[in-house]
């Protein structure tokens, strides 16, 4: 009777118990939950990595300015320049004895400069005139810069006039120049049109010359603003609703049943469209627009969780006792749907974003112009054949920030979810 | 039939008729109440007032509320939609009545696909729990449902038909085609089987695919979690237990006992799943330039076409209404404690 | 206890552990018995000491986080924990079978009645021609008393006690030497259970097969087993003939446990006799003897070893100081007559 019997080779489940499920009521606490990464695998990490990625999500949303190296809206240089691609430089041709040595000089409306017909220089020439202005405007001078563009039809018309003196200067980019120049002696090349910043833009420019990656920094700020606050909107009236509903029963109950469960059968976007349409666009509307949508969600989550907690032996005995039923509900009940509430919250921002982009995407969110994820990837699909980065950017952005926070509510639905606890 | 079934469509149908008018109703609230006045983002702001009132009138806005109330709930329910203000004088019931198939032709293999493809891996998942198998579907199942659709779809058009220009970039049909295509029932694959017309089918199947994919990947991700979860509930019920005690095998209880089983709670969600794959579908018809209602109601609602807005959204409410009473009733006919 | 051709099996120092968050919860902890063959062996304790996780371990259906940590099964001359997992689904179902608490979950929703049962057939033989094995079924539910036009019907369209005879039938249909009842009656009202009991004591006469009752009702052991095995916290504190022990327990805790059993005479107005304390926790569970914080009797000596397993007098086992003999044991042991 005392022969001892061991079986390693248990086929049956080739589950052998881990040294660390034997330690763990040998540790302290701080340990337990680093132990606890064994116990719950995956999950452990996706809740690990998904409050890293969030946590470095929301300094950027705080402090954008700390990472975006430029105005987000501003035109910081030309435009469509793939990411790294440094813009061209354009430089001034001018006859050796004008003896002009910077645009400036040529740059009033009585001189004309040259230009090719349809080429970057003359969105070069626009921009040098811009900024000719802005620094005059800025020393208190009268803005007073205009040259007239004389359009030429090939670079060699272009320099030929030049060098017959038909126009004061002549603008191209010194790769165009390059073999041309040396057959007009008489010209020569003063200098860079305006001292540019060579070094190029890490995602590249868009159609209008901004910096992309300014832009997705920026819009971080609003993808949050919007995702946290219409997530909280939500939460302040579809807890409420839930809880009293469930708690008092009754034809309150029935017909704000009815009526949450048709909103939540109509499809969100189309809601969300049809309230943005009517209100127009704005942060404030997107925001109302995008909590209407889960309000229902709540309801139904805490309204079955008030129903299945009232019944509890516990409920029932502090009823009896004579508590008040604001008491029952503040104590006893709120208290167990927390758990849901928190995994519906982090689901829900990750939606919210998702609606958020999509509403800006089909033109109904945010104003024009506005650094938003979704107004990037709607303006950069018209430019799908040329210029890749400027939907893949933004894009990626929006995925990335909704992957962290839907990881975190999966995860801590596993974790949380008493159904899927197996212990 | 026995007479619980009958019993439970019919208490079932009279539920969708109470849903309906909510749903007519919010679309009221939604149009005439809220804040903004349609007639004026209309016609913008130059429109002199007595323009403006000509219009209202025409369109009885100006009547009580009430009164405009009733009057759109008749016009609802009697499909009566009236005619779009900015597309000539065509009745838009007529333009929905294109638009709907073009929608419908886009959904169904998408939910389909993605019907299949989330309920096998939810499936296997949730056998693999806690393996790294299981880590890897649920982290592709968060990653798909966090690309935002439109994104999705762009990514694979600069794939497949800019890069590697093999499917069309957007569209139903190569416009050439169009020219002596005559669509009859305005699903454009079933009219050109109809018409043995081989070559517009070719067409409409390369379409079709970038779409639907993008369509029915999106919506995998909700669905392989759905699976997944009342799956894993499901491995743990008793009968599941008996089943091992009895010696059958685990592929069996998993495959056979408990996915069908399984099925039951998921086409509830499916029917759920419709709304999702409704809003999904106005997004990805708006990347593929897919002549469907949610596209339509996008380019109307840029028009500023009031009427055919709150007729597009009316269309929407009812067919979400539809499918879900379809689902109940496909619900009751899986669910022997139902049929009996 | 030797092995002989009247024991059908033997468990020798069995242990089982789940492995939870907060640590290994023993809930059974070396356990030696032999179950006979065609006897009804009832296995009675208190809510969580570990009768259900036993019954499973019986048939290996430990999951995983809980493993069997140690310990023999010889189940007719065989050692089941040496199976693969091919002869232990062979053995499943063939050999032994399970019946549940709930008769409303623990048959498929969707699958009727003579599907499970035809099932049960092919799986296990395969060779097996559907004609012959709707032929098996149709005899053995005639023989449970089910009606025949009742196999056409789905789970949820049968009455909880008919629930239950399919489950039983399911472990007929394939000639299982050991059924094993896990607490099968308890959902049952009184009277269905009443039937339901009789029926199980004719089915073991007529088929011969062995039948483990768990349960927590004396009340049913005392009128259907042959032997009881009393389980406290994980260990089998008490084993042997019904009689004997009704008549007679040994162990402080059957001592304790069978009078606070409501007696149904009427006129009976005494006190019932409460024990004192609380079933211990077993992710802690108590050093040495396991009930000596709630035990009357307790010795020093209790706290600090752990009682072997001791066949007092032929047929009758105790786990317990107070009949065994230690070198460091005060009082004298006390000596039973047989
Ligand atoms: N899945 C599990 N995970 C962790 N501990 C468990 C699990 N199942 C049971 N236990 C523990 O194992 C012990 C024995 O449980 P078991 O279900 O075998 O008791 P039981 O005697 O059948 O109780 P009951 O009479 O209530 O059915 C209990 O203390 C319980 O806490
Ligand atoms: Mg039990």
């Amino acid at each position: 009777m005392n022969e001892k019997n061991t079986h390693d080779n248990d086929i049956d489940q080739e589950y052998v118990v881990p040294q660390w499920q034997l330690d763990l009521d040998r540790v302290g606490f701080v340990r337990k939950i680093f132990l606890a990464r064994k116990w719950y695998g995956g999950d452990w990490w996706f809740v690990v990595l998904s409050a890293f990625l969030l946590l470095f999500i929301i300094i950027i949303g705080i402090f954008p300015q700390w990472f975006a190296p430029y105005d987000p809206k501003a035109e910081v240089s030309s435009s469509l320049l793939a990411p790294g691609e440094a813009p061209s430089s354009f430089v001034l041709v001018a006859n050796i004895d004008s003896d002009i040595k910077e645009f400036k000089e040529i740059a009033s409306s009585k001189n004309k400069v040259g230009i090719v017909v349809a080429s970057p220089s003359s969105q070069a020439l626009r921009e040098a005139v811009t900024a000719l202005n802005d620094e005059a405007k800025a020393a208190g001078e009268p803005a007073t810069y205009n040259p007239r563009p004389i359009r030429f039809e090939t670079l060699e018309e272009g320099l030929e006039a030049t060098a017959a003196g038909e126009v004061n200067g002549f603008i191209a980019a010194p790769a165009e120049l390059e073999g041309i120049i040396e057959k007009y002696p008489q010209l020569e090349i003063c200098g860079a049109l305006r001292e540019e910043t060579a070094k190029g833009f890490i995602f590249g420019t868009n159609q209008i010359g901004q910096d992309i990656f300014s832009r997705i920094i920026w819009g971080t700020r609003i993808a949050l603003i919007v995702g946290l606050s219409s997530a909280i909107v939500s939460i302040l009236v579809g807890v409420p609703l839930g809880l009293i509903s469930g708690f008092i029963s009754g034809p309150f109950d029935r017909i704000l049943t009815l009526l949450m469960d048709s909103l939540y059968s109509f499809p969100g976007l189309i809601l969300a469209i049809s309230i943005a349409a009517v209100l127009g666009a704005g942060i404030g509307n997107v925001i109302v627009a995008i909590a209407v949508l889960y309000v229902p969600t709540y309801f139904r989550i805490v309204r079955g969780q008030t129903l299945s907690v009232k019944q509890e032996l516990y409920v029932e005995a502090a009823r009896s006792l004579g508590a008040k039923p604001s008491t029952i509900l503040w104590k006893y009940i709120f208290p167990n749907v927390i758990p849901s509430i928190v995994i519906i919250f982090s689901v829900n921002v990750a939606d919210a974003i998702l609606t958020e982009a999509g509403l800006s995407f089909l033109g109904l969110g945010l104003p024009p112009d506005t650094p938003d994820w979704g107004i990037d990837l709607a303006r950069g699909q018209d430019y799908l054949r040329r210029a890749w980065w400027l939907i893949t950017f933004p894009g990626l952005m929006v995925s990335m920030v909704t992957l962290a926070f839907s990881m975190l509510g999966e995860s801590l639905s596993e974790i949380l979810n008493p159904r899927l606890a197996e212990l | 039939m026995s007479s619980s079934l009958r019993n439970f469509l019919i208490t079932r149908i009279f539920l969708t008729i109470p849903m309906i008018w909510i749903l007519i109703t919010m679309v009221f609230i939604v149009m005439r109440i809220l804040p903004g006045d349609p007639i004026r983002s209309q016609l913008g702001p130059k429109v002199s007032e007595e323009q403006a009132m000509a219009l209202r009138e025409r369109l009885g806005l100006n009547r009580p509320l009430y009164v405009q109330y009733f009057d759109f709930l008749w016009k609802m329910v009697t499909l009566d939609f009236g005619t779009a203000l900015t597309q000539g004088e065509r009745p838009i019931i007529d333009e929905l009545g294109e638009k709907l198939p073009a929608t419908i032709e886009l959904t169904v293999p998408a939910m389909i696909f993605t019907a299949i493809f989330g309920i096998v891996s939810g499936a296997y998942a949730a056998e693999k729990r806690k393996k790294t198998i299981d880590y890897g579907i649920r982290l592709f199942s968060i990653a798909v449902y966090s690309i935002p659709i439109f994104f999705m779809g762009l990514v694979f058009q600069i794939i497949f038909s800019v890069r590697i220009p093999i499917l069309p970039l957007a569209g139903r049909m190569d416009t050439l085609m169009m020219t002596n295509f005559r669509p009859i029932t305005h699903f454009y694959v079933l009219d050109s089987i109809l018409q043995g017309n081989w070559a517009a089918f070719r067409s409409c199947i390369s379409h079709l695919i970038l779409p639907s994919l993008t369509l029915g990947l999106a919506l995998t991700g909700v669905f392989i979690r759905l699976t997944r979860v009342n799956m894993i509930e499901m491995l743990q019920a008793d009968f599941i237990t008996a089943g091992r005690a009895r010696g059958l095998p685990e592929r069996r209880l998993v495959y056979k006992h408990a996915l069908r089983n399984t099925f039951i709670p998921i086409l509830t969600l499916i029917g759920l799943q419709f709304a999702i794959l409704l809003a999904g579908a106005v997004l990805t018809e708006t990347t593929f330039s897919w002549p469907g209602m949610g596209r339509y109601l996008v380019d109307r609602i840029e028009l500023r076409d009031y009427t055919a807005v709150q007729a597009t959204i009316g269309v929407f409410a009812f067919f979400v209404a539809i499918i879900s009473l379809a689902m109940d009733f496909l619900y009751a006919f899986i669910d022997p404690r139902i049929r009996y | 206890m030797m092995s002989n051709d009247k024991v059908l099996v033997q468990v020798r120092n069995l242990s089982v552990n789940y492995h939870t968050r907060l640590g290994p919860v023993s809930a059974v902890n070396d356990v030696s018995f032999d179950i006979y063959r065609g006897e009804i062996l009832g296995l009675v304790g208190e809510s969580g000491c570990g009768k259900s996780t036993l019954g499973k371990a019986l048939m290996r259906m430990i999951m995983p986080p809980a493993k069997i940590s140690s310990g023999a099964i010889i189940f007719d001359g065989e050692d089941v924990m040496k199976f693969d997992q091919k002869r232990l689904r062979d053995f499943r179902g063939r050999r032994i079978s399970m019946i549940f608490q709930d008769p409303m979950t623990s048959l498929n929703p969707v699958q009727r009645v003579d599907e499970h049962l035809i099932e049960a057939i092919q799986v296990h033989e395969p060779k097996t021609v559907l004609e012959n094995a709707q032929e098996r079924v149709r005899t053995l539910i005639g023989r449970l008393g089910i009606q025949e036009r009742r196999l056409r019907d789905y789970p949820h369209q049968l009455s909880g006690g008919m629930r239950q005879r399919v489950m039983i039938g399911l472990g007929l249909i394939l000639n299982a030497d050991l059924i094993i009842a896990d607490e099968a009656t308890t959902s049952l009202d009184v009277i269905v259970e009443a039937k339901l009991v009789d029926q199980l004591r004719e089915i073991r006469e007529e088929f011969g097969l062995a039948i483990l009752v768990i349960t927590h009702n004396i009340a049913l052991v005392a009128e259907i087993a042959d032997r009881i095995a009393v389980m406290y916290a994980g260990q089998i504190v008490e084993l042997g003939d019904i009689t004997n022990i009704f008549d007679n327990p040994l162990h402080p805790y059957t001592i304790g446990l069978l009078s606070s059993v409501p007696s149904i005479k009427l006129d009976d107005h005494e006190e019932l006799y409460k024990m004192s304390g609380e079933p211990p926790n077993l992710t802690h569970p108590p050093s040495g003897c396991r009930f000596h914080p709630r035990c009357p009797e307790a010795m020093p000596l209790c706290s600090r070893f752990c009682p072997n397993m001791e066949e007092v007098v032929p047929g009758r086992w105790v786990h317990c100081w107070l009949y065994q003999d230690h070198p460091q044991k005060e009082r004298s042991t006390i000596k039973v007559k047989a």
